[in-house]
């Protein structure tokens, strides 16, 4: 079968898509397996080297690249786990119960989601100086900021999908608002719930600002701060830099493999509102 | 049934509590202290201005050390001193301190409070007796004699005047200087240069692709996972790649852009204005564009395939059908796209940090970037709220036009 001009336009589209997002890291992971010699002058836009090993990787190993994936992990881990479980009761009582000031609340979080990051963080920093929190994992707090918004009008959609006459009859035989929440509707909004979760996760690993101002100590760096700090005030280091790029993409890499379905069902229910 | 509304009522609140504590306490309280501070001159390495202070206080506690030191350091005076003149005058400065500790003894103190607030009349009071003292002191020092230590009683005398803390209350003084100053406005265009042109590519591309992928049958799957790493990975992640792609000995499209005449050399991209601006709209796209078209894909699958088949079977053409069938029914999550995408842009702080730190010479500073060093490399806390509160207000504004121009609801009733 022939394939129409069109048809072929359309797949040559395709790969030049493909090929402008994949290269970068491509590019990036082939420079991190290259000898420092090699990264800078002539050969510098050679492909591959005739030298490639994973020395960068064992520098970078003894800096503090793992150390900010392990701050990284245990601070978007607790977020995670708190905001959730939040905003699944917020989530909950937005979409089933009836309140005054329902309207007043899903105002104030949409409102709070569209204000520039840059206007709280001024109070919040003195705030953490006049506690001793800054330095800390106490920075999971003011992360709710970022996160409870998108989870609560994720979790506000899933909550509306799930069918009334469930809890109704649950209600029925005598339950309790909080038992019909806990034994009916939870189940079925897991899959809501899990979404809800990953977008947060995401959401607070690559957060920059408020870790780049709230945990100067390089110890509780976070990933995409320590990353950022590779770049030295004269010189930059290619293949460390390229090689911890490589190293912290991974862990997202993953997360896109294993859960896109969850991912795209978050980027749409966050923004397209049927 | 009465019972049953006020049961799920109370539940409800219950179940909003803490959703409520921590938008209160993380989002609406800083919002409300950011705007206190833009009317104070609120700065951090400065301790009579490191908080917000409506009046005027005294530091009851430092002036009373100081009045000791004074005194001691006069008793030691009075003996290396020779002449009559001088014993004259020490005898004067006594009475001039013993007469301002009085005054703050009777007229100033509060109970036990170490720093009290004072008026204008107290404060003028005051401001007259330590300038006494000091004036005393100089000319004191200049009589020709034995003194013990001139520097170290000038140097204690000083501390009159950090007891003394002044307002830092300046009104709408630091709007005005906002209004002003030029970095504001250059950092605003910048700012708005740099969303408008990022969103138009974004919208225009991430509208053909969401097409391409709505046609595309094969390999739908792959495209999608692969539109998604751009996304998911951490912005300074991404601008350290690009940092390194745009290198100029190194970086292989710097090289590609000096080969094809977009920059004369390759070390000219990030060190010349209009191309680092270019090399910062190029990143940007590349992260988001993907993003985009995820977006209105979804927007898309929503239409219903029958309008098409039923459009084509009356003759209308590939063209009619995305203008007449497409595009409006697409307005709303162009609309949600369009608008996510902007206020995004318009804090744009992480891409730009990190791949050209606002350079070269402040001609890539967005207005978070200039807000990020009021407050944290000059710690003029009060003057960047200031900054942030006129970038609230473009959010507003932004969001305001969008929707009246396209005439949604944001929330449906």
């Amino acid at each position: 079968m022939r394939k129409s001009k069109a048809e072929k336009y359309l797949l040559a589209a395709i790969f030049l898509y493909l090929f402008i997002i994949i290269f970068p890291f491509i590019w990036v992971f082939l420079t991190s397996l290259k000898p420092e010699s090699e990264i800078w002058g002539r050969r510098a836009l050679r492909v591959f080297s005739d030298n490639m090993s994973f020395q960068h990787y064992q520098t970078l190993f003894r800096g503090n690249v793992l150390n900010a994936l392990k701050n990284s992990l245990i601070i978007s881990t607790i977020t995670t786990v708190y905001v959730t479980i939040v905003a699944s009761l917020a989530g909950y009582a937005i979409a089933r119960l009836e309140f005054i000031g329902k309207k007043l609340m899903l105002l104030i979080i949409l409102g709070t989601s569209m204000f520039p990051q840059m206007i709280v963080i001024g109070p919040i920093y003195r705030t953490f100086v006049r506690l001793g929190w800054t330095n800390s994992y106490f920075i999971t707090l003011p992360y709710s900021m970022i996160a409870l918004p998108i989870s609560i009008f994720i979790l506000v959609n899933h909550f509306s999908k799930i069918p009334k006459e469930m809890e109704e009859s649950a209600v029925m035989d005598g339950a309790s608002q909080f038992l019909t929440f806990y034994k009916i509707i939870l189940p079925l909004a897991l899959p809501g719930i899990f979404t809800a979760a990953i977008m947060t996760f995401i959401g607070v690993w690559n957060e920059f600002l408020l870790s780049l101002t709230l945990n100067t100590n390089a110890a509780y760096h976070t990933a995409p701060v320590a990353i950022s700090f590779l770049r030295g005030q004269f010189e930059i280091f290619w293949g460390q830099v390229t090689a911890a790029t490589v190293i912290v993409t991974i862990p997202t890499l993953l997360i896109v493999l294993l859960f896109q379905k969850q991912i795209i069902s978050g980027i749409t229910s966050g923004a397209v509102k049927e | 049934m009465k019972i049953k509304r006020f049961l799920e009522r109370k539940t409800a609140y219950l179940f909003i509590l803490p959703a409520l504590i921590l938008i209160i306490l993380f989002s609406i309280w800083p919002i409300v202290a950011s705007l206190r501070y833009a009317f104070f001159d609120l700065q951090l390495n400065d301790q009579a201005r490191s908080d917000l202070y409506t009046e005027a206080s005294y530091n009851l506690r430092l002036h009373n050390e100081t009045i000791d030191y004074i005194r001691y350091y006069l008793n030691i005076d009075e003996s290396v001193v020779q002449t009559d003149e001088a014993h004259q005058a020490i005898a004067e400065l006594r009475q001039q301190v013993d007469a301002f500790d009085e005054y703050v003894e009777t007229n100033v103190v509060q109970g036990l409070e170490p720093v009290v607030s004072i008026d204008q009349e107290k404060e003028t009071e005051i401001t007259r007796h330590k300038n006494e003292i000091i004036a005393g002191l100089e000319s004191f020092y200049t009589l020709e004699d034995e003194f013990y230590s001139p520097e170290d009683m000038m140097a204690v005398v000083g501390e009159f005047n950090t007891s003394l803390i002044q307002s830092n209350y300046m009104g709408l003084e630091n709007f005005e200087r906002v209004m002003t100053d030029h970095r504001v406005r250059s950092t605003l265009t910048f700012t708005l240069i740099f969303t408008f042109v990022s969103v138009f590519f974004e919208l225009i591309l991430g509208l053909a692709l969401a097409l391409i992928m709505n046609k595309a049958m094969a390999g739908r799957g792959l495209i999608r996972t692969v539109s998604l790493i751009p996304w998911a990975i951490p912005t300074s992640v991404a601008a350290m790649m690009w940092s390194y792609l745009y290198d100029g000995s190194s970086g292989i499209v710097a090289n590609l852009f000096a080969n094809i005449g977009i920059v004369e050399q390759s070390t000219d991209l990030l060190l010349q204005s209009s191309k680092a601006l270019l090399a910062i709209i190029i990143a940007d796209v590349w992260k988001t564009t993907p993003y985009m078209a995820l977006l209105l894909l979804a927007g898309l699958q929503t239409i219903p395939n029958s309008l098409y088949e039923s459009s084509s079977l009356e003759g209308a053409n590939r063209w009619h059908q995305f203008r007449y069938i497409t595009l409006p029914l697409l307005k709303t999550s162009i609309f949600v796209a369009l608008l996510f995408r902007t206020l995004d842009a318009f804090r744009v702080f992480d891409l730009i940090y990190v791949l050209t730190g606002g350079g070269p010479g402040g001609t890539t500073e967005s207005i978070s970037i200039y807000a990020y060093k009021v407050m944290f490399a000059q710690t003029r806390f009060g003057y960047g709220a200031a900054i942030v509160l006129i970038m609230a207000l473009a959010v507003g504004l932004i969001t305001w036009l969008y929707v009246k121009s396209l005439n949604v609801k944001l929330i449906e009733d």
